[in-house]
């Protein structure tokens, strides 16, 4: 490689290294470096403690709570959107009148801010809200619940209105999987004597594997780290007490509500850690298959 | 409350004030006052409020400009922050060389921390004989912190209970009750008429957390409350009691439904506005409320049948008879201040006239006993004579335990009054968050 092509290969990478050092790499030192103190956030930190937030963080029952929260929003979102995705995939990848109007109204909660979609689900599942209203003309009253607050409630209620959110996202992702599939391969197991389900079971799911196992990853991601929904539904204060809180909501809570920035920032350290964990597992024993081959030599 | 109490400061103080030169004039004899020798006398002030709209930053500007004219050469540069992006900025801000000069001030550990850090300047030398006498000592002492005064207190809003005097009538309610078991009899009662006895918003947490305060201040002497902010360790049995009433009052359900999802104070399906719609009969709020609620009355008008009465008292128990909570506020200058400019605001904040148009516009007690003279609403003349006449005043609990325990308090009576936890928790929970920092 000749020093022009150095060169050259410096000068276009510079600004996104830059910016990823600057706010990516960088923050994260930070957030280690401050949460080895305990830090109300005023004047610099002065008192160093070793690893004592980290300590309370794993033996404090709240985040331990947190942590059974995202495990279930992990699996349930896995379990909830994929088949139903795969599904809606199928169906809206054969040739129908209206097609393209389906495929976009399913997109169209994706698009929509989590803040106006936790604002509109919370008035509209609070009680004696428009769903309880329903639910009373139609004369299903013993069905009226608290949807939000009840603990052995809510967090079916958060999922069902993830499973709307991201739905849109996964059937898009789907899709575009789908067209990758030459349609010889469905014709040739017709002519084979296969039924719509058996080709879809044997031929077209097996080649749909590399785009779910990606769905799959970015939706773990998401569960791991889902905070905005959650925090507008529930508020500051009350989604420990309905159920929902995540790593990521006890995060604002203890630290930046509570004025402890040291133990926030472990906190955050923390998440970073688990995240980074399970992402490093999945690639490994997941998504290797699919990137090898991928990636190619310098030369 | 902390947050209603932030969005009342920023109606607060103000206004009128310096409606001529002489009015304002600085002037005071207090040595302490009158600046570092030799250094060059300040001609611009950057101050914080957070006021970001309507009358409240009407008055901030003419306060300012009002101070402007008075001062010749200076210049106070305003800036409105708004209410939940205060602290958050403040703390930067702090941190950096460009701290606000004047900032509006919540007290309580927050302040504490803030002078651990050496981030804020010693006001006592602002507060003359003048001051002491017009807003009270026990104000004065709430924000003293190690012998010297940090911010200069420009209002104190006591709790207490607002109530619809209509539906009283309705339920059949005559005489405001004077104890729980009062309280518990006029709970059966509007529940018999088919009223929503009280109205809370508890998806905030803290008006939750306020039954639980009061009921401490009845259960517990203020020897051991302070003692038990100072250790903050809740060992003492009255706060066992306290938790304990606080389930008998939950067991009586009377609350709205859907309390966790109710906010305090923004809708008509908060809590205020639910008080403000005769939807509930009762709210437990601070003295902030009543303009609250005419925010969120139909024709945001008055709500002509508002009327108070003060926490109901628990007889033979430990409390100080007719002790009093309530928010603290009011303004500190940053460490690099400007002293003598910085203090003569801060007094100007907190003249009689400063404070007489702060209450009419906003028809909450001002601090500053001259100005106490204007005020008319009952409500109004019924909270100053409590203030007046307590033995005990504290802050808000959660203000006078910092954010961190004060939180860790304030999810805990959420979760009690969720069937989540009893009163061990509660005392659990506080402990345990008293290790985080």
């Amino acid at each position: 490689m000749s020093w022009r092509e150095r060169g050259e290969i410096a000068l276009m990478s510079a600004p996104a290294l830059i910016l990823f050092l600057g706010f990516v790499i960088f923050p994260v030192i930070t957030a280690a470096y401050y949460g080895f103190f305990k830090w109300k956030g005023y004047g610099p930190p002065i008192d160093f403690v070793w690893f004592e937030n980290y300590r309370i963080i794993l033996t404090d029952p709240a985040f331990l709570d947190t942590l059974r929260h995202n495990a279930f929003i992990l699996v349930f979102s896995l379990v909830m959107q994929g088949p139903l995705a795969i599904l809606v995939a199928l169906l809206l990848n054969k040739k129908m009148r209206g097609r393209s109007i389906v495929r976009v109204l399913i997109f169209v909660p994706y698009v929509i801010s989590e803040v106006i979609v936790g604002i509109g689900w919370s008035l509209m599942l609070q009680s004696g809200g428009a769903l309880d209203e329903t639910l009373r003309n139609m004369g299903l009253d013993w069905l009226i619940r608290d949807w939000l607050a009840d603990p052995s409630i809510a967090i079916w209620t958060l999922m069902i209105i993830i499973t709307w959110k991201y739905l849109g996202f996964a059937v898009i992702i789907m899709l575009a999987g789908l067209q990758g599939i030459p349609e010889e391969l469905a014709e040739a197991a017709a002519v084979d004597g296969a039924s719509y389900w058996q080709t879809q079971w044997r031929i077209t799911l097996p080649l749909l594997g590399p785009t779910i196992r990606i769905w799959a990853f970015l939706s773990i991601i998401g569960s791991l780290q889902l905070f905005d929904l959650v925090y507008i539904i529930w508020g500051q204060y009350i989604s420990s007490t309905a159920g929902t809180s995540t790593m990521a909501t006890y995060m604002a809570l203890t630290g930046r509500l509570s004025g402890n920035y040291g133990y926030g920032n472990a906190v955050a350290v923390v998440i970073f850690f688990i995240s980074l964990t399970v992402a490093l597992i999945y690639q490994r024993f997941v998504l290797r298959r699919d990137t090898e081959g991928a990636l190619t030599g310098g030369n | 409350m902390k947050r209603a109490i932030r969005s009342v400061k920023a109606l607060s103080v103000a206004v009128v004030a310096c409606l001529g030169v002489a009015a304002c004039s600085p002037a005071t004899s207090d040595p302490a006052q009158t600046g570092s020798p030799g250094a060059p006398q300040a001609t611009e002030m950057t101050f914080w409020h957070n006021a970001t709209t309507g009358d409240g930053k009407a008055f901030w500007d003419n306060l300012v400009s009002e101070f402007e004219a008075s001062h010749p050469g200076v210049t106070i540069r305003a800036q409105a922050v708004q209410n939940e992006d205060f602290d958050g900025k403040l703390q930067t801000a702090l941190n950096s060389p460009d701290a606000p000069d004047v900032f509006m001030q919540r007290g309580g550990l927050k302040m504490h921390d803030m002078v651990d850090a050496g981030l804020l300047r010693d006001v006592s030398g602002a507060v003359t004989d003048t001051q002491r006498e017009e807003l009270g000592q026990g104000a004065i002492e709430a924000m003293t912190y190690q012998d010297k005064v940090w911010a200069m207190p420009d209002t104190i809003l006591p709790g207490g209970i607002w109530y619809s005097q209509d539906l009283f009538d309705k339920a059949g309610i005559t005489e405001a009750p004077k104890t729980m078991d009062d309280l518990f009899a006029a709970i059966d009662k509007l529940k018999a008429a088919g009223i929503t006895p009280i109205a809370l918003g508890a998806k905030d947490a803290w008006p939750a957390a306020h039954w639980y305060y009061w009921l401490a201040l009845r259960e517990c002497s203020p020897e051991t409350l302070d003692a038990t902010i100072e250790a903050r360790k809740f060992e003492d049995q009255c706060w066992t009691k306290a938790g304990e009433s606080l389930e008998k009052l939950v067991a009586a359900k009377p609350f709205q439904d859907g309390l966790l999802t109710t906010p305090a104070q923004q809708g008509a399906g908060s809590s205020a506005g639910l008080l403000a719609n005769h939807k509930a009969a009762m709210e437990l709020m601070g003295a902030w409320n009543a303009g609250v609620i005419k925010d969120l009355t139909p024709n945001k008008e008055p709500l002509a049948d508002l009327s108070w009465f003060p926490f109901p008292e628990i007889p033979g128990s430990k409390g100080a008879p007719g002790a009093v909570m309530g928010g603290m506020g009011g303004y500190s200058c940053s460490a690099d201040a400007p002293e003598q400019l910085c203090f003569e605001f801060l007094q100007t904040i907190v003249k009689a006239d400063s404070q007489i148009a702060y209450y009419k516009a906003f028809s909450v007690p001002p601090l500053n006993s001259k100005a106490k003279e204007a005020v008319t609403e009952p409500f109004n003349i019924a909270i100053m004579d409590g203030l007046a006449n307590a033995s005990f005043v504290s802050d808000w609990l959660d203000t006078r335990l910092g954010q961190n325990v004060g939180n860790a308090l304030n999810t805990a009576v959420v979760d009690l009054l969720a069937g989540k936890g009893d009163a061990q928790h509660l005392i659990d929970s506080v402990n345990a968050a008293a290790a985080k920092e």
